[in-house]
């Protein structure tokens, strides 16, 4: 089947432009499509027009057709979306129906009304096609991150779709992980199935698709590598300066071991960990290796043993909304200032220089909870920026970000005159290298000496 | 509910359980009814401490209360505490409330963690519970535990960056308390949104009619099971009707005078 878009447009009810504006595209059986562009270009919006989701459900006004071999997506009668339509969102955990494995990837299945011999032969194939080794009756949110946007996948192509969406499944995902993933949809496409992924590290992507379309302002501007480098996307990260020395001790942490409750494994096995003033450190590791129970650690969020705190130290969650709580994002920047007490014309100089420096003077006045993940999550460095801590700690600042905000983003936190060191956890390892001053990787709660 | 029953035997059990603790008014046979919603927790050690100190702390703080705040006549002093005056009677409503709460709490708790959200969304589906509902309550199932640990995790974050929350007025302390819910709907409304996508976009239809992939069976013993607990409850709540009417003046039968004493003495 072959997927039409032609001049698709969506505005959204209090929006002022349209968030996509004339989109045509035509996505051939077996084919393999990146679809990619700056942060808040339109994408995602596309694609859940695609998938027919926000015809039915969104408020906004819809131009033009999208069709699967001339019939209308939003016009699919439930039961034969299963077999026509595959949609995958951002965040896996929380687009998980049911308890286990075997009854996640049934759902779809038991919606189109196959017997329970043919949901049965489904699931299994599905399982097997996205290389997921563990028992149906394994429940579903006890998985890893990798093993759950397997999952998903699995979920969405259980009934054989002609076409495959996926909005960012590797955002959350370690290299090996993305990997693995790619190669599954790469022989999903090979099989017949058509695939648009949207992603944002084209680096890890390029080699694996069959088209490369880059899109800005809410509409395609053309396809392949010239047209990323117009919008900033192909661009290699800028590699920033490392001080010639460093300065005293901020923060040591020796011997950390953490259990979670319910788990078997340690998450921390005795880790040593030291910041120096001027130091940008970059945590690196597999899903669940420990990175976020490190950084936890180290703000005392959790107990995991002796750590020494030389100066103020805030850190910034891996989920964006759980730091957000002010109604618009000029009160979020100014929160922490205000609450130190800050003469109000500096708290206003500092918030604005923040939010130059992130690109957010744009989007002062919004609520905070309106934004896109990529720009909740540059609120939320912002608002822990502007309390100019000595030690910021980052849980995968840059996920959902373009290279170009990526980019900014480290230039700020590398050039603020408050803060005196960074950690962060990643999975990039291009920035890696280019921003951080020192890399630390960890693996299974240890950290893994080069 | 440790023996790996259907999930519709333990959701028949906690609803008997339920019209049991509020057919019972004697402390003796409501202190059995909780002992035997305690048998799940038996499983884990963990379990056991806790359900056995939540109870003890519901119990003993409506008993103290009641005993000592107890209004209403006929009502006999027990003892007196300095100027306070213990009364028999409070106790005594206060630990049957309390066991009624307790009973029914445990059950409802059992429930839920013994039992998968998955195999509790097929059980309320098979009791003919309408599917929106049922899908409904196994998300909350899945997702209510995890709000508290969003809740530590905003509080966390706003703490890092501000002063702490009692340093304020006790209004703008209020202000602030509220306004950390804010995040916390947020994501509540975005996780919704996303798990409706994921549900329309996997062809679901809450009227359409939906196969099923594992079809649920009772366990050997089961229905015998479900048959004498509902024909208990059934007797109980006969008894309890019959034993009214005669308090009542309505009813009286003579031949059932062995029933209106076993009532009076035990239910």
């Amino acid at each position: 089947m072959t997927l039409r878009s032609e001049g698709v447009g969506y505005r959204f009810p209090t929006a002022d432009q349209p968030a996509v504006d004339g989109f045509d595209l035509v996505v051939d059986p077996g084919t393999f499509v990146l679809l990619t562009g700056p942060t808040g270009c339109g994408k995602s919006t596309w694609m859940r027009l695609a998938a027919g989701l926000l015809q039915r459900h969104g408020s906004g006004t819809v131009d033009g057709r999208i069709e699967l071999d001339g019939v209308p997506v939003d016009g699919l009668l439930p039961s034969h979306r299963v077999a026509r339509l595959g949609f995958v969102a951002q965040v896996p955990h929380d687009q998980i129906v049911t308890g286990t494995v075997g009854d996640e990837v049934a759902f779809g299945l038991e919606s189109a009304g196959q017997s329970a011999e043919e949901i049965e032969v489904g699931v299994r194939r599905a399982l097997q096609s996205v290389q997921l080794d563990v028992s149906v009756d394994h429940p579903s949110t006890a998985l890893s991150g990798g093993q759950m946007a397997r999952l998903v996948v699995a979920s969405a192509i259980a009934g054989s779709p002609s076409i495959l969406l996926l909005d960012e499944p590797l955002a959350q995902l370690d290299p090996p992980a993305a990997a693995a993933l790619l190669d599954v949809l790469r022989a999903i496409a090979d099989a017949g199935t058509a695939v648009v992924m949207i992603e944002h590290r084209v680096h890890l992507v390029r080699d694996v698709v069959d088209r490369v379309v880059v899109m800005n302002h809410g509409r395609i501007i053309g396809e392949g590598a010239d047209k990323l480098t117009e919008v900033g996307l192909g661009l290699a990260l800028p590699v920033l300066p490392s001080p010639e020395s460093y300065g005293p001790v901020l923060l040591e942490g020796t011997g950390l071991r953490y259990r979670y409750p319910n788990n078997e494994m340690d998450a921390l096995a005795g880790v040593d960990f030291s910041l120096r003033a001027g130091e940008r450190v970059a945590l690196m590791g597999p899903n669940g290796s420990g990175k976020s129970t490190l950084l936890k650690s180290l703000s005392l969020a959790i107990e995991a043993g002796s750590i020494r705190q030389a100066g103020g130290v805030i850190d910034v969650p891996q989920d964006p909304d759980l730091a957000l709580f002010c109604a618009t994002v000029r009160d979020e920047l100014a929160y922490g200032p205000r609450e130190h007490r800050m003469p109000p014309d500096k708290i206003v100089a500092r918030t604005a220089t923040v939010a130059e420096a992130l690109n957010l003077t744009h989007l002062l006045d919004r609520a905070p909870q309106s934004l896109s993940r990529g720009q909740r999550l540059r609120v939320a460095v912002g608002a822990a920026m502007t309390v100019a801590p000595d030690v910021l700690l980052l849980d995968e600042p840059t996920s959902g970000q373009d290279r170009v905000e990526v980019a900014r983003m480290m230039r700020a936190l590398a050039e603020t005159d408050h803060t005196r060191a960074i950690v962060f956890a990643t999975h990039d390892e291009e920035l890696a290298r280019a921003a951080a001053t020192r890399i630390v990787r960890i693996d299974r709660g240890q950290e893994v000496k080069a | 509910m440790s023996i790996g029953l259907d999930p519709r035997t333990r959701i028949v059990l906690v609803f008997n359980v339920g019209i049991l603790a509020l057919v019972f008014d004697h402390w003796a046979s409501l202190l059995a009814l909780v002992a035997l919603c305690l048998l799940p927790f038996l499983a884990k050690w963990k379990w056991t401490v806790r359900a056995l100190s939540l109870a003890v702390l519901v119990v003993w703080s409506t008993v103290v209360s009641q005993a000592l705040f107890y209004n209403a006549e006929p009502r006999i002093a027990w003892f007196h505490l300095g100027p306070l005056t213990v009364w028999r009677e409070g106790a005594v409503y206060g630990l049957v409330q309390s066991l009624r709460v307790v009973a029914v709490g445990l059950a409802g708790v059992a429930l839920a963690i013994r039992t998968p959200p998955d195999r509790m969304f097929a059980g309320l589906l098979r009791l003919r519970v309408p599917f929106g509902l049922a899908l409904m309550a196994s998300a909350a199932f899945r997702f209510l535990p995890e709000l508290s640990e969003s809740w530590s995790v905003v509080r966390q974050a706003r703490r890092r960056r501000g002063r702490p929350a009692h340093h304020r007025t006790p209004w703008r302390w209020l202000q602030l308390e509220v306004s950390l819910l804010r995040p916390l709907v947020a994501r509540a409304i975005r996780r919704a949104w996303c798990l409706g996508e994921s549900l329309d976009s996997r062809g679901f239809d809450p009227v359409a009619p939906r196969a099923v992939r594992k079809p649920l069976r009772f366990g050997s013993g089961e229905p015998v099971l479900v048959a004498a607990v509902c024909t208990l409850t059934c007797s109980a709540v006969a008894m309890r009707v019959l034993y009214l009417l005669y308090t009542w003046d309505s009813v009286y039968v003579p031949s059932l005078r062995p029933m209106y004493a076993f009532v009076r003495a035990w239910l």
